[in-house]
């Protein structure tokens, strides 16, 4: 083999072993497992607490509030859709209560009169009309609205 | 001696031919011992069939426009609380009586939405909660020029915050407007149907909070699932289906209006 050729092979080998000693070192971990991406990247999506804990963990200590709401119109209504977690709250819940509202706003925020909610079963009021200065649990009880409190 | 040489260059070319075919073919045959050279524990390979292939369905007919899915999933993914990140939220579609559309979200429908144009002008009106479809074919993971968005084998489209460079091209390239810059970890952020909650078994945050139930989420490929018993029983749609991204994200009782 001529000098120049062999040195021109060789000069081309050690470029292509340099590119792919690059390009490994350059390559994440696990990149390509499973197609063009990270595969570890779905754990780091994966580890994470849940601040929303789900009804399972609320009966754990509130099955006679459950039981209530599953007799009455609330039924289909999970615990957390009105008791929402504090924001950042850490995996115990009894550090950090969820929150408890209990606003006119917040009823309204389902039972406020829209055209668009009209044929949805959900009952619809215009708030000013309807004790405008009362607060709705003062009558209602949340967890079952039929019940109406003595005044 | 033309004609030697020129046999004896033809027989060099096929020698150097055969070596550098003959060589490739054989690296091709060590690279799978290549993992035992670097220590590297082998990893079982997932069959795709075991997993589940998780997908939502939306009924439009349900969905009472409170904003409870946007305002949970705020707090369940830390997403900003400006008005305009938003992995989910909700639309309110109003048809007048003239035909003109008119479509409100007013912070993502969070505090419950309210009708802005009066009673006598509506010749219709409804909800339509909004969210990451999830394409089979994503147009935002061909857009990534990095591969830090992808599909997962269960089809789950995520976001590899440390990979992603913040190009936004993923941002631009989203048919349904799902994605977002977050301004604090300064990558693409959406939708990942909670994914660190399905992984332990939870429905994601805005299914948990549903209270009309409106949103069905659930395994596509577990026949006896919710979700499947949702597109079984109705005539459902997809977003945009003339842009042909198979997206998992089902629709019952979508008007055309909707875009």
């Amino acid at each position: 083999m001529p000098k120049v050729i062999f040195r021109l092979f060789f000069t081309f080998v050690v470029f292509v072993g340099i590119f792919i000693l690059i390009q490994r070192a350059l390559t994440p971990d696990s990149f390509g497992d499973f197609g063009h991406y990270r595969a570890n990247s779905m754990n780091d999506n994966k580890v994470r607490a849940s601040f929303y804990k789900g009804e399972a963990k609320c009966t754990e200590c509130h099955q006679d509030a459950f039981d209530l709401k599953e007799t009455d119109v609330h039924s289909g209504v999970r615990c957390e859709s009105c008791h929402p977690p504090q924001i950042d709250a850490t995996t115990d819940c009894k550090v950090n209560p969820p929150i408890v509202k209990g606003t006119i706003e917040f009823c309204a925020q389902c039972h406020a009169t829209n055209p668009g909610r009209l044929k949805k079963g959900v009952p619809q009021l215009d708030f000013k009309e309807h004790y405008e200065k009362q607060n709705c649990i003062e009558c209602h009880n949340p967890h079952a609205p039929w019940e109406l409190k003595e005044k | 001696m033309g004609t030697e040489r020129k046999v004896n260059n033809r027989r060099k070319f096929f020698q150097t031919s055969a070596a550098l075919v003959g060589g490739t073919l054989l690296y091709s045959l060590i690279k799978p011992f290549e993992a035992l050279v670097q220590d590297k524990a082998e990893e079982p390979k997932i069959a795709k069939a075991d997993l589940p292939l998780w997908g939502m369905g939306v009924d439009v007919e349900k969905c009472v426009g409170c904003g409870k899915c946007a305002e949970a999933c705020k707090i369940e993914n830390m997403v900003p609380k400006e008005p305009f990140y938003f992995r989910t939220w909700v639309e309110q579609y109003t048809v007048k009586n003239d035909g003109e559309v008119k479509i409100e979200s007013p912070n993502g429908g969070i505090g419950g939405l309210t009708q802005s144009v009066p009673d006598e002008d509506i010749f219709k009106s409804f909800m339509v909660p909004k969210l990451c479809n999830h394409c089979t074919k994503a147009p935002c993971v061909q857009a990534c020029p990095v591969g830090a968005t992808f599909i997962s084998p269960e089809g789950v489209v995520l976001v590899d915050e440390t990979y992603c460079i913040g190009c936004s091209y993923c941002i631009q390239a989203c048919p349904y407007g799902a994605r977002f810059m977050n301004p604090i970890t300064k990558v693409a952020d959406k939708c990942t149907f909670c994914y660190h909650r399905i992984a332990e078994g939870l429905q994601p945050a805005c299914v948990e909070v549903c209270p009309t139930n409106a949103r069905i989420f659930g395994d596509l490929r577990d026949k006896k699932s919710d979700l499947v018993a949702f597109l079984q029983e109705n005539p459902t749609q997809v977003l945009k289906p003339h842009l042909n991204t198979h997206s998992r994200v089902f629709y019952n009782g979508l008007s055309s209006e909707v875009r």
